[in-house]
């Protein structure tokens, strides 16, 4: 049996004039989970936005559980059954498991008395549906990601949620936890409930999709079941035309000779002066290599590129050699006037400065060589922007407008081209393809390929195994802060990876 | 192979990306338009409160007195030492922080100032690049621990407010500091006649059209404007505000960067501080009280978010016109202090509004 | 030899006279100020040392500074009393911050037979020794009246820069000064606040300047508002023109500005401490002392640079 949770019929928003979403049908049954694909600015945040109530003009009808509705605010929809998993979470940090999820709508004995036990007992029972089992009066920021997430679930769970919509539930969260995720998913929709599921990942939407809405330029593409539309099909679909593969064929020839070599290097955690985050590890680059590291979330990758960097300062020991020169101390100064650059996995939190202009992100970090005794040359600036929006086809109105005004893809390259300007000799990648659609994606593999043809070499980590897989000539894999393997790129497989990121 | 030249439509960014500030309102589907575009502009916006108050001048114009330049030329001069506080506020409010300490900094050196120059016959050369060291100093000071110890802007300035207060009234002896020299036996006679320089500082120029204050506030906001304008130090200045981790990791030396905006906001404060000082012929441990918040409303009403990495100093100076105008306006009616301050709240908050009709 | 005489005076009189030995006994004077932050504060305390200082045999002073907070001087006033009642202190002086919160306490220690002198802010009951203040009315009208003597008969354009009209000593003194110019032809053409503060002063100078082409005199409602109207009228090159006069008189300011030839006249609002001074030697002595004490003012000009009395204090029984 199935059901129909909700039914957009004909559904347009436009903002200003400029329309957004134009005449798009979707539906979602119960016991389903339907997948919304598309690229960045396809139109599936606008899509869900209406349906969780954050925009409540639009065109065309909307019904909710057999009723049209029109919510006039996200906690209308979330009362009406309606629940947003966000890709940032919305859990309050400081508060501890219980409060968070009964935030706003408090068990209560009398008006103004909390009943706590109540709320404590139903949040056991909550989590307990969840297989989680764990101390309901830390604060949450205590605990991980993924257990972060599914107190989240718990939290949709309690404001009696029939429809759960998940904006790229995975980015958040290691690999490892996936598989544990989507059983719960799994579990949601064997109960009934609808989900709406976003994702960028090919691999995700195999597994879980029961049906794919494919979105392009804010019009609807095609609704089919997954196995109806292969993954060929689907993203000819998204990109309107044909696309060979997702990945571009790993060209360039790797030198011999290394351009970072990193001995005996340790990292001490920040928190715990007796742990260290990474542990004696030593390792070459060569001349138009792309060494990939892989790991699951605490291994220590992402800590030993940003300490390679410097953001460390002196927690990092070890010894950094780039082109057969120290750099030593190790602060992000020295490394970029020595030729690294690091970008970094959250773009949010430390590359983007939002309210800045495309001109001011890209000269950022090489202003001094675009200035004499401090005075900016606006010209060289300008020159050195013009050049990078070229090169990484930068798609934008105007050089002048904040970084913040362009999709998640066209910031990701607009930060590559800060990078790229100040002329690096070792590019430290983490997670450069982070929430960054298929068309922009392959843009970028295609420029690591073109950067290692010149002689570049770049470090890559990614929570993306086909990604790694693809272009790394080289994996190495951490494990408690130590290198524990290293694969060439002909005897790689996810499996040996996966086997050697869980330290067996 | 292809290269896939994917066109997600420009304007499909203002949808998927509403959480920033695409430049209007979003949620009408009215056609884009000339005031539209012109709305998005802060200091279109920032140009309207002021048109806004001077409408209501020309209108209440106290018996044609407001259309008189001295009117103006007066509002200017009254407007000038908040006006150079305003510029280190602007900085250090890109920045990111907060600069409570202004006012208190301003009376520890216009105290210092009328000292040397009146009680001591002190020249000019010296005293004033020593009073712009001590205002310099104090900056620094707050900068230091803001960067290095990662204090709280708030704390750290709100710490400087309460000692160079207290500085001020332990050198002036909690009185105000006046022309007089005194002799062994306690005894004092007053002077007459002002030092050269103080003279100076509060006369006119331009065929007395404008006040000398006024020149150096415009050129405290020309020092400002080169600053976040066109040296690097600005562009350190506005990233840090709008992201302090990545300016790091982009080699922004971040804690010199703090020790210069809120070391160029004690500077400035220096300045103002001798210009009051100069211009009551006495040094006040008193001057100032409450001048930081006007500042800082001065700066806000420009529309440089509090939030940091937004704003500039042109804002600041419409800012401080449309302060300036309304205090005029309501002067010159002779306006009860009670209404003054409804209808100064009023003006806050209406301007506010305009800055923030952009962004819901 | 002298001393053991004394000595000697001294045992035989106790002796003789028992208990009433209140004449030979230093007193200890509690003085609970309400902050010493502004200058006519500042100048209070120098003029109690200075009277003080006349009986260093008979008065011991126990000075103590609120720094503007009631709680801390209400803690104060009680720490007095728990001195007196343990004999530690004889008399109580108080300037209290504010009238309403400090009524009950004072009441307290006068009910507790310990003599108590109010100083400047009056409470609202009758419980106290003897209440010691100026009278902004009084001077205001002293005010009105000098200028009233210089101007009348010439159709005088007059200024008022007000304290700030929604306190009561800005509103007696602008009372007191509209008394004193009734029946003469002053016109009052401007008339605003200006919060007690120079700049603002300066300020409303400058509008008024620049609306009236002739403006005879200017009446402040402190010395600091005076002085900086004379600084807005001096870089018009106006100051010539008009007479300015302030209230207060403290001599670091107002006294000073008159001697300077920069303001005209200012009148005093007068501490009291003198008056304060003797009156706990009157009680010491075992002499009655009046209930209210309303001071009266002096003004400081041209012709008395070192200040002439106007009126007599009024004391009420």
């Amino acid at each position: 049996m199935s059901d129909t949770l909700v039914k957009m019929t004909g559904v347009g928003k436009s903002f200003s004039g400029v329309s957004v979403l134009r005449n798009v049908n979707f539906t979602l049954q119960a016991g389903e989970v339907h997948v919304l694909a598309g690229e960045n600015g396809a139109g599936k945040s606008t899509l869900i936005k209406i349906l969780s109530g954050v925009h409540n003009e639009f065109t065309g009808t909307m019904e909710v559980f057999g009723k049209a509705v029109r919510f006039a605010s996200p906690l209308e929809a979330s009362r009406t059954g309606i629940s947003v998993i966000h890709q940032e979470m919305s859990l309050i940090p400081q508060m501890d498991v219980v409060d968070n999820i009964f935030l706003g709508r408090e068990l209560r004995h009398r008006p103004w008395r909390v009943d706590r036990a109540a709320q404590e007992r139903e949040t056991r029972r909550l989590l307990a549906r969840l297989g989680l089992d764990i101390n309901l009066r830390k604060p949450v920021e205590e605990y991980p990601m993924p257990v972060r997430q599914r107190i989240e679930i718990a939290k949709a769970l309690a404001f009696e949620a029939r429809v759960f919509i998940m904006d790229e539930p995975t980015s958040a969260i290691p690999e490892a936890d996936v598989a544990r995720l989507f059983d719960i998913i799994r579990q949601l929709r064997r109960e009934g409930f609808g989900i709406v599921y976003i994702s960028h990942k090919m691999e995700e939407i195999y597994t879980i999709a029961d049906r794919i809405t494919v979105l392009r330029n804010g019009e609807w593409v095609g609704t089919a079941a997954a196995t109806d539309m292969p993954e060929r099909d689907l993203v000819k679909r998204m990109v309107g035309r044909e696309l060979d593969s997702r990945f571009p064929p790993r060209l360039g020839t790797v030198g011999t000779e290394p351009r970072l070599a990193v001995r005996n290097f340790s990292l001490r955690d920040p928190d715990n002066g007796d742990r260290r985050l990474v542990r004696d590890v030593s390792f070459t680059v060569n001349r138009g290599e792309i060494v990939g590291i892989s790991g699951l979330q605490g291994s220590g990758n992402s800590e030993l590129l940003n300490a390679l960097f410097g953001s460390y300062g002196s927690l990092a020991t070890g010894t950094v050699e780039l082109d057969g020169t120290v750099i030593s101390p190790p602060a992000p100064g020295k490394s970029i006037a020595a030729g690294l650059a690091l970008l970094t996995n959250d773009r949010k939190a430390s590359g983007l400065v939002p309210d800045a202009s495309i001109v001011n992100n890209i000269s950022l970090a090489s202003l001094r060589r675009m200035s004499s005794r401090s005075w900016v040359n606006a010209k060289k600036e300008m020159e050195a922007a013009e050049r990078q929006r070229r090169s990484l086809r930068i798609r934008l109105r105007s050089l002048g407008q904040p970084i913040a005004t362009l999709s998640g893809g066209n910031q990701q390259k607009t930060l590559l081209g800060r990078w790229l300007e100040t002329g690096p000799k070792v590019l430290l990648l983490d997670e450069p393809t982070r929430g960054v659609d298929v068309g922009a994606k392959f843009e970028i593999y295609d420029l690591m390929n073109q950067l290692t043809a010149a002689g570049l070499a770049i470090v890559l980590i990614t929570s993306e195994l086909p990604e790694l897989l693809a272009m790394a000539d080289r994996i190495l894999v951490m494990h408690r802060g130590g290198i524990t393997a290293e694969f060439s790129r002909e005897n790689a497989t996810q499996e040996n990876i996966v086997h050697a990121a869980m330290g067996a | 192979m292809t290269t896939p030249d994917s066109t997600p439509a420009e304007a499909a960014d203002v949808g998927d990306a509403a959480a920033v500030p695409a430049g209007d309102g979003g949620g009408d589907d009215a056609p884009r338009s000339l005031v539209r575009d012109l709305l998005g502009k802060a200091w279109v916006r920032a140009f309207l409160a002021l048109v806004i108050i001077l409408v209501i001048g020309c209108v209440f114009n106290a018996g044609g007195t407001f259309f008189r330049w001295s009117a103006h030329r007066d509002m200017l001069r009254q407007s000038s030492v908040y006006g150079i506080l305003a510029c280190g506020m602007t900085m250090v409010i890109i920045t990111g922080g907060i600069d409570l300490g202004v006012g208190s900094v301003l009376a520890a050196v216009g105290v210092p100032y009328s000292l040397l120059m009146m009680t001591y016959g002190g020249s000019a050369v010296w005293v004033v690049p020593l009073c712009l060291c001590i205002g310099t100093v104090c900056g620094v000071w707050n900068g230091f621990l803001i960067g290095r110890f990662r204090f709280q802007a708030f704390i750290a300035t709100l710490a400087m407010m309460t000692f160079a207060r207290g500085f001020a009234k332990y050198i002036s002896g909690g009185r105000k500091v006046m022309n007089a020299s005194y002799n062994p036996d306690g005894t004092f006679v007053y002077n007459t006649t002002f030092p050269e320089f103080t003279e100076w500082l509060n006369s006119r120029v331009l065929g007395n059209n404008l006040a000398v204050v006024t020149i150096i506030m415009l050129s405290c906001m020309f020092v400002t404007y080169l600053v976040l304008g066109k040296l690097t130090w600005g562009r350190y200045i506005y990233s840090v505000g709008g992201n302090e981790e990545a300016a790091r990791l982009s080699g922004v030396p971040v804690l010199t960067t703090k020790m210069l905006a809120y070391g160029m906001s004690g500077l400035f404060c220096a300045v103002a501080g001798i210009c009051q000082a100069a211009q009551e012929y006495q040094g006040d441990p008193e001057a100032g009280t409450g001048y930081e918040l006007t500042a800082i409303g001065m700066v806000v009403i420009g529309g440089t978010s509090l939030a940091g990495g937004r704003g500039a100093i042109g804002l600041t100076l419409i800012g401080v016109l449309t302060m300036g105008y309304l205090e005029k306006i309501l002067s010159l009616n002779a306006v009860q202090e009670s209404s003054r301050l409804m209808l100064t709240a009023a003006i806050i908050v209406i301007a506010v509004l305009f800055q923030s009709s952009r962004r819901k | 030899m002298r001393i053991l005489n004394a000595l000697l005076c001294a045992v035989l009189v106790c002796a003789v006279v028992g208990t009433v030995d209140a004449g030979e006994k230093k007193w200890r004077v509690g003085f609970s100020q309400c902050n010493l932050g502004e200058p006519w504060r500042a100048n209070m305390y120098e003029e109690l040392m200075r009277e003080v200082a006349k009986y260093p045999d008979d008065i011991e002073l126990i000075h103590k500074d609120a720094q503007n907070d009631t709680a801390r001087q209400q803690a104060q006033l009680r720490e007095f009393i728990n001195d007196y009642e343990a004999g530690n202190l004889d008399i109580i002086l108080v300037s209290p911050k504010e009238s309403a919160p400090f009524t009950p306490i004072v009441s307290e220690a006068y009910r507790a037979g310990c003599p108590i002198f109010v100083i400047d802010r009056e409470i609202l009951t009758d419980d106290y020794t003897l209440f010691i203040g100026g009278d902004n009315i009084v001077i205001g009208r002293a005010a009105g009246e000098w200028l009233k003597s210089k101007f009348d008969g010439k159709g005088a354009k007059a200024v008022e820069l007000r304290g700030l009209s929604t306190v009561s000593g800005a509103q007696e003194r602008n009372a007191g000064f509209r008394e004193g110019i009734r029946g003469s032809d002053i016109e009052i053409i401007f008339d605003a606040d200006m919060k007690w503060l120079e700049p603002e002063a300066r300020r409303e100078m400058e509008s008024a300047l620049t609306r009236f082409d002739k403006i005879d005199f200017v009446y402040a409602h402190n010395d600091p508002g005076a002085h900086g109207a004379y600084l807005a009228a001096k870089a018009a090159g106006r100051d010539k023109e008009m007479m300015f006069v302030g209230v207060d008189g403290l001599p670091h300011e107002g006294v000073a500005y008159v001697k300077q030839g920069v303001l005209d006249a200012t009148f005093l609002y007068p501490s009291g401490m003198d008056i304060a001074i003797e009156n706990v030697m009157k009680l010491k002595r075992g002499e009655k002392v009046p209930k209210r004490i309303m001071l009266a003012t002096k003004v400081f000009d041209k012709d008395n640079p070192d200040g002439k009395d106007i009126g007599e204090p009024v004391l009420k029984w």
